[in-house]
């Protein structure tokens, strides 16, 4: 027998405690991930340099409130500016149904300028150009409802008082969004009682370098007119719009930090448990002649074995699920399309597992430490 | 990590000296807030090599307490244990752990092994703390068992053995580091009649036999009978 063997042996000796407080670590640790990859979902921004030279020009009031056409001539003229589109959320309906895709009028003849990134074949590019009642819409969306080209597509308005009926000429994918349908902005300047607004501008800089003086020169631009504008980087956009959540970052943490305090508590318990239990045991050891530090060892190695295989089992099924499946792609209706479990957040969950282990060891060994063989003799099971 | 590194003065005239365990006016006191329970009470004795002495007297006089003293697991209030020329009383907590495992083997009244281990492991206990391969500790172990008539027992847990034999399965953990001193606090006590045989048995030949000093706490006169001399405590004091 050896040591190793020893201390695995009595982790296990009350097979239903051992199992029950390796999944309530592997509980927790998988809640914990899951938290930390859903907060990372929806906070991360794009990062690449195409979405970094994006501006979006939106009412300084609210992204509710609208903004005139007559801005864009402005915003065209301001030196490295190298593309303005109209970019207004339709929000309707299909089949029926609120949409979990995005609908957006823009400028098509702009689309490539401006969001270059997608993927799709050029002559389906020049039909959406040409066809004024035509839309495109991602791969992701196509699949879902099973949409195939010429088919059309009903939205009904919910926001905008007008219900479109559009052809569906192109689908793209490889774009950052993958679901998102788009149209021509036409459908919304030319509806009845028109009043001439779009939702937002998006405008492409002609370099890096240009992003921050346009941003500063068309903020200026519209400072004291009817309807003032706030520009931003793409980036910068995408984080307000996660901050309109509420404090969605600290909600989420201090879930987290419940999460693992409850963790400690009932971890600490266990261990406190297993071992008073063994008090007379424990006094044998110290009588044949371990000594204190050799019995710590052994609550510290066995405290730290049921976190970490709750960790094997918390946080490699949740990288198993989350890396490997579509189930929470599909289950959130592709809301949350990425959820991936990052190297990082691994680390994190392991970390705390690691702290677990150790803390969950201290009371018992600080009892195991005041207790002299005698009493230890005494405590009989 | 031998005894004769430690820094403690060897208070044994020399090693011809007959007696293995002397004690000087050893008291005991235990203080329960303004109640003072005397459990020893100036006690000296002397206890020679190779002696199967057997301690006995009423409930509550001082037999455990005494044991657990001499077998450096208990702190005397005042007074001196010279245990093999070591003053254990003198020793660290650490000092103490190191010198019981190398020189004396326990045996309590129930619940000497540990349940998840089988006999085997059980008597290999002691001997994870030494230097000796696994091998040689097999060896050690196979030895222990059979000197307790256990060699075909080695991988049935305690509760798969009658009381008598885990009390040999102890006995033989308490040999198996070769220690000259066995204590033992009432082994026979929850014994029927014929386990208690062999058990006392054993532990006589242990003493006749193996050459170890044996000291057995029993408040039963016929395992009293067993040893070679008998010591009668009363209210913590020797009884003449
Ligand atoms: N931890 C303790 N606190 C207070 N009194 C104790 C303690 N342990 C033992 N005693 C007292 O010391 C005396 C001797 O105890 P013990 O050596 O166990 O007796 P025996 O083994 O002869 O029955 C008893 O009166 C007992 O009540
Ligand atoms: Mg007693």
């Amino acid at each position: 027998m050896s040591i190793g063997g020893f201390i695995l042996r009595n982790a296990v000796r009350n097979k239903r405690r051992a199992l029950l407080s390796i999944l309530s670590v592997a509980v927790s640790l998988f809640l914990l991930v899951t938290l930390l990859v859903g907060l990372r979902e929806l906070t991360q921004p794009p990062t690449d340099e195409a979405s970094a030279a994006r501006i979006v020009v939106r009412n300084k009031i609210s992204l509710g409130n609208l903004l005139p056409r007559r801005q864009r001539a402005t915003i065209e003229k301001i030196p490295g500016v190298a593309a303005v589109t109209p970019f207004t959320w339709f929000g309707g309906k299909f089949r029926d149904e609120e949409v979990m895709f995005g609908q957006f009028a823009i400028e098509p003849k702009l689309l490539l300028t401006i969001f270059g990134e997608a993927k799709m074949p050029p002559e389906q590019f020049e039909a959406f150009v040409n066809d004024p009642t035509a839309c495109i819409i991602g791969i992701k969306t196509a699949e879902k409802y099973g949409l195939k080209l010429g088919e059309f597509m009903k939205l009904q308005g919910t926001f905008w008082p007008i219900d479109l009926n559009l052809k569906l000429v192109g689908i793209y994918a490889d774009g950052i969004d993958d679901r998102n349908l788009f149209f021509h902005h036409r459908q919304l300047d030319e509806m009845p009682n028109n009043t001439g607004e779009v939702g937002t501008w998006w405008v492409k800089a002609a370099s890096l370098e240009d992003v921050g003086p346009v941003v500063q020169t068309i903020n200026a631009a519209f400072a004291n007119t009817t309807a003032a504008v706030r520009a931003e980087t793409e980036r910068a956009f995408q984080l307000s719009f996660i901050s309109m959540w509420g404090n969605i970052k600290m909600l989420v943490l201090s879930i987290c930090s419940v999460v693992v305090f409850t963790l400690v508590l009932v971890s600490a318990s266990t261990m406190s448990m297993a071992v008073r239990e063994r008090f007379r045991e424990l006094a044998i050891l110290k009588a044949i002649g371990f000594r204190r530090r050799e019995l710590f060892a052994f609550i510290l190695a066995e405290s730290f074995g049921l976190a970490a295989a709750g960790a094997v089992i918390g946080v490699g099924g949740a990288w198993g699920i989350f890396n490997h499946t579509d189930l929470v792609a599909s289950a959130s209706q592709n809301f949350m399309v990425l959820f991936e479990v990052t190297p990082r957040i691994m680390g994190q969950a392991c970390f705390v597992a690691t702290l677990l282990g150790i803390v969950a060891s201290i009371a018992p060994s600080l009892s195991v430490a005041r207790m002299s063989v005698v009493e230890g003799l005494k405590t009989l099971d | 990590m031998q005894t004769n590194d430690l820094s403690v003065p060897l208070v044994a005239e020399n090693s011809s000296e007959p007696s293995i365990v002397q004690i000087k006016e050893l008291s005991k006191i235990y203080r329960q807030g303004e109640i003072n329970v005397t459990a020893l009470n100036r006690i000296s004795l002397s206890i020679a090599r190779r002696e199967f002495l057997t301690l006995m007297g009423p409930s509550g006089s001082g037999k455990s307490t005494l044991l657990h003293i001499i077998a450096g697991i208990d702190r005397p209030t005042s007074g001196h244990c010279i245990v093999q020329g070591v003053e254990v009383t003198q020793l660290s907590e650490s000092e103490l752990a190191d010198w019981r495992n190398q020189n004396v083997g326990f045996v309590f009244q129930t619940f000497n092994l540990l349940p998840v281990l089988t006999a085997f492991e059980n008597v290999e206990l002691p001997l994870l703390l030494t230097r000796l391969t696994s091998k040689q500790r097999k060896k050690q172990v196979l030895t222990a068992l059979e000197l307790v008539g256990l060699a075909d027992r080695t991988s049935h847990l305690p509760r798969q053995l009658s009381g008598g034999q885990e009390q040999r399965v102890a006995i033989a953990r308490a040999l198996v580091t070769d220690p000259q001193l066995i204590v033992a606090d009432e082994p026979t006590g929850n014994l029927d009649s014929t386990s208690a045989h062999e058990v006392l048995d054993i532990l006589r030949s242990l003493c006749n036999d193996a050459g170890k000093t044996v000291i057995m706490v029993t408040h039963d006169p016929k395992a009293a009978a067993f040893g070679s001399r008998n010591v009668h405590l009363e209210k913590g004091e020797l009884a003449p």
